[in-house]
């Protein structure tokens, strides 16, 4: 079964980056919300995470706040 | 057992990492990621001999160059927790419950963000509390801030504030601006800005949202308040020492004393370098001259040799 992931990222965030990153050598497809530009995404976010950093990444209804590598490939069921 | 175990992955891990695995050294780096504190920057210009690089292409080049040198193991995602000594043997344990031993070792732990200690300041840390303006000032379009702190951190989180906040309040305790007077010169001609001198922060104000501050006027001796949506700390850095205990002696900023010559603490077999230690200039290419000048200094103690 194919993961349903979601990022909320901005610009400059070097962890948002870092998870597409990992996303894009792990051949994970994702959806990405720019929250500086998109504020229903951003209050979208806010709503799921209950906080305003980014990212914040949903791997199939899970809510991950910041990229913690080691957590994410476990969410993703992916080797780090 | 290893000959030298560094403990850190910015500039100066990775740099001792390069010249350790160059001298043959049977080496363990631990570390949670490289990079060290640039990770978060936008564009770092002064990395010599590389005119612009992002914080994030230098952490990645560095743990390439590291990772490209033959023999040195590495434990990364992983943090130390503990270093202990018993006869001349260092034991490091890590929190993810890992342990290894080695003859010595190379703290290169680096520093982090000093917190202001206040009420709210956890409760409401990435709702509204932040502390990378770089990262999270896109986020904040249109509300109103509060900086922090008047050093050159504080001074650049306003000027990367201005594009998006409606308003930046600047928050300095002292009556001195600490920063760069060029940076302060440019952001005081941005009307967005309000600055408030002699303030000490007592408290963030928030349930579920950062709502605003508390601040005591040191001239009036009044409490004040603030409406805000977003706090930035900029307040500078404290070493990354917890884990080494009393092994190492420290100065008054409790960072890690070292013999500027070798590198060399208090305790034998231990070096430090980069801004864990005390040295005056924290800057990238210093923490990698230094660690390389520990790796060095560590190769002749390894081999029996004693340089003055």
């Amino acid at each position: 079964m194919a993961n349903k992931v979601t990022i909320y990222s901005t610009p400059t965030c070097v962890y948002c980056k870092m998870a597409k990153d990992f996303f894009k050598n792990n051949n994970v497809e994702y959806t990405e919300h720019n929250v500086a530009e998109d504020d229903s995404a951003r209050e979208e976010m806010v709503h799921k995470s209950h906080q305003l950093g980014v990212p914040v990444i949903d791997i199939n209804g899970e809510v991950f706040v910041g990229f913690n590598k080691r957590e994410i490939a476990k969410a993703l069921g992916v080797s780090e | 057992m290893y000959d030298l175990i560094i403990i850190g992955g910015g500039p100066a891990g990775a740099a001792a990492g390069v010249y350790a695995a160059r001298k043959k050294i049977k080496t363990l780096l631990i570390a949670k990621e490289f990079g060290g504190q640039s990770l978060v920057s936008p564009d770092v210009q002064n990395w010599i001999g590389t005119k612009s690089i992002s914080g994030l292409e230098l952490a990645q080049n560095l743990e390439e160059h590291v990772r490209s040198q033959e023999g040195i193991e590495i434990v990364d995602g992983d943090l130390v927790e503990g270093v202990v000594k018993s006869d001349s043997v260092f034991s490091i344990k890590t929190k993810e419950g890992k342990s290894f031993e080695s003859k010595t070792v190379l703290v290169v732990s680096g520093s982090r963000r000093r917190r202001l200690g206040i009420p709210g300041e956890d409760k409401l840390d990435g709702k509204g509390v932040a502390w990378c303006a770089t990262c999270d000032a896109p986020l904040f379009g249109g509300k109103t801030v509060a900086v922090i702190g008047a050093g050159n951190a504080g001074l650049e989180a306003v000027r990367d504030l201005f594009p998006y906040a409606s308003k930046v309040y600047l928050i300095n305790r002292s009556d001195k601006i600490k920063g760069d007077a060029v940076t302060f010169e440019e952001i005081k001609k941005n009307p967005k800005l309000e600055i408030i001198m002699m303030a000490e922060t007592k408290e963030i104000l928030g349930d579920k949202m950062v709502t605003g501050l508390k601040y005591l006027d040191a001239e009036s001796g009044q409490e004040k308040e603030l409406k805000l949506d977003g706090v930035f700390i900029e307040i500078g850095s404290i070493p990354n020492v917890e884990f080494l205990g009393d092994l190492v002696e420290k100065n008054q900023y409790n960072e890690i004393k070292v013999d500027h010559k070798t590198q060399q603490t208090s305790q034998p077999g231990v070096w430090a370098a980069g801004d864990v230690s005390d040295v005056l200039y924290k800057q990238n290419n210093i923490s990698a001259g230094d660690a390389i000048k520990a790796v060095l200094n560590i190769h002749d103690y390894l081999n029996g040799v004693e340089r003055k």
